[in-house]
């Protein structure tokens, strides 16, 4: 199921032994540089950099490079509209960059444990008590935020299935309509777990 | 000692033309719950669920009041949150984080503000609920079990005075039923739990019947369990 980040594995790699920070650094230059420059020769250069970085977490290349049919058929999905609109090479550099930006996140969150994750958030966040927020808070709403990305990813591919079960698979409205209602009802689920655990108050 | 004063609520329900109508999902609520382990059951709807949301504040009564050792669930939401842990139906809705020990290590944040010392707890934790083997798995590829007996480790890692269990066996299988059944029973704290598991309830200390919003009995666990059998084969 949580086949878009991957969870920690804990190794001795050179990636594993980098510190939190600089692989932070790393994935945020990979990515904002591959939207600023929007070139398809670019992109793929840090799509190659973004999978070499992968396998040297020391994984194995079927576990780190593994891609959930979501991800696969989004990226497939603008490829072909941008094709449609008669700038493929458009479609290559958005597609790419979302695939890049998948594998340079996947290379921080197999190598890093998620507290430590989540502890460098909030030092990077402090910056913020200035204007009252809570570093802390910032860090947990971005926990959740992983955490509920692959849960939600299984939503949809649930509700496609029920849907397309009852010969309605191609009725969009089918499938938004219970999503929507099921995201504000599991955004509501998690609001009460976090007030039920004090968190957040 | 948790206590009900004439508590009632109600929620309002739109209408088609702008207008509201309300529902009440419990009325009249008089209660003083001292026992170590209270089962709570009734009906789908009745309002179960409802009154142990009281409990930690998560509902608020419409009128009366509940109070848990003196404090009150509205006024002192906060406070009362940190001595009741709540553990709800589905632990997915419930684990926050991607991994048991992390999810743990949520818990353990206020309490222990060194890193090294809060996994090391975390894992103490679910090493003691023989859980030591899921540490790091994902919430998503435990069973059904591990995963409501990592919710309960988490609850527990805040050394709440009361757990407040909302059906906490209904979607899991018999084995996991079993277990999860054997690790409530073990606690010291005070236990108040909804189940539709009525042997999990005969072996409370005391049970409360809920029907239509209503404690309609309330006592020794077999008459209270012959008395719903009566009220559901009606």
């Amino acid at each position: 199921m949580n086949k878009v980040f991957c969870l920690y594995v804990p190794g001795d790699s050179l990636l594993h032994r980098l510190g939190v920070g600089w692989k932070y650094a790393v994935m945020a230059a990979m990515v904002i540089s591959g939207v600023i420059v929007s070139a398809w020769w670019f992109t793929l250069s840090l799509l190659a950099i973004s999978v070499i970085l992968v396998l040297l977490t020391a994984v194995p290349p079927r576990f780190g490079l593994q891609m959930s049919w979501a991800l696969i058929l989004v990226a497939v999905l603008l490829v072909a509209y941008q094709s449609f609109t008669g700038k493929p090479l458009t479609g290559v550099v958005i597609a790419g960059n979302l695939i890049m930006a998948v594998y340079a996140s996947r290379m921080l969150t197999i190598s890093t444990p998620e507290s430590v994750l989540i502890d460098a958030l909030i030092s990077a966040a402090s910056f913020l008590r200035v204007f009252r927020v809570k570093p802390e808070k910032v860090g947990l709403a971005i926990s959740i935020m992983i955490k509920s990305i692959p849960m939600l990813l299984d939503l949809f591919t649930g509700i496609q299935q029920a849907a397309m079960a009852r010969g309605r698979g191609r009725n969009l409205a089918a499938i938004v309509t219970p999503f929507v209602v099921r995201t504000v009802a599991y955004a509501q689920e998690t609001g009460a777990a976090l007030a039920a655990r004090g968190l957040g108050e | 000692m948790i206590e009900f004063q004439n508590v009632s609520v109600q929620v309002a329900i739109p209408q088609a033309g702008g207008k509201n109508s309300s529902k009440t999902l419990l009325e009249g609520i008089n209660l003083t719950l001292e026992e170590h382990r209270v089962a709570v059951i009734g009906a789908n709807g009745s309002g179960k669920s409802t009154l142990l949301r009281t409990i930690n504040g998560l509902v608020a009564p419409s009128s009366g009041q509940v109070s848990v050792n003196g404090l009150d669930t509205v006024k002192d939401g906060k406070k009362v949150r940190s001595q009741v842990g709540f553990i709800f139906t589905d632990p997915l809705s419930q684990l926050l984080l991607s991994t048991a020990v992390n999810d743990i290590e949520l818990s353990l944040r206020a309490k222990i503000k060194n890193r090294g010392e809060r996994r090391e707890r975390a894992l103490a934790l679910l090493a003691e609920r023989g859980l030591a083997n899921t540490a790091e798995q994902s919430i998503y590829d435990l069973s059904g079990g591990e995963r409501q007996l990592v919710a309960l480790t988490s609850i527990l890692a805040l050394e709440p005075d009361v757990i407040v269990a909302d059906e906490p066996t209904t979607l899991l299988d018999l084995k996991n039923k079993f277990l999860v059944g054997r690790a409530l029973a073990s606690l010291e704290q005070q236990l108040v739990i909804a189940t539709h598991d009525l042997d999990l309830a005969a072996k409370a200390d005391r049970v409360l019947v809920v029907h239509e919003g209503r404690i309609v009995a309330s006592g020794v666990p077999q008459n209270c369990i012959d008395y719903y059998w009566e009220l559901m084969s009606k």
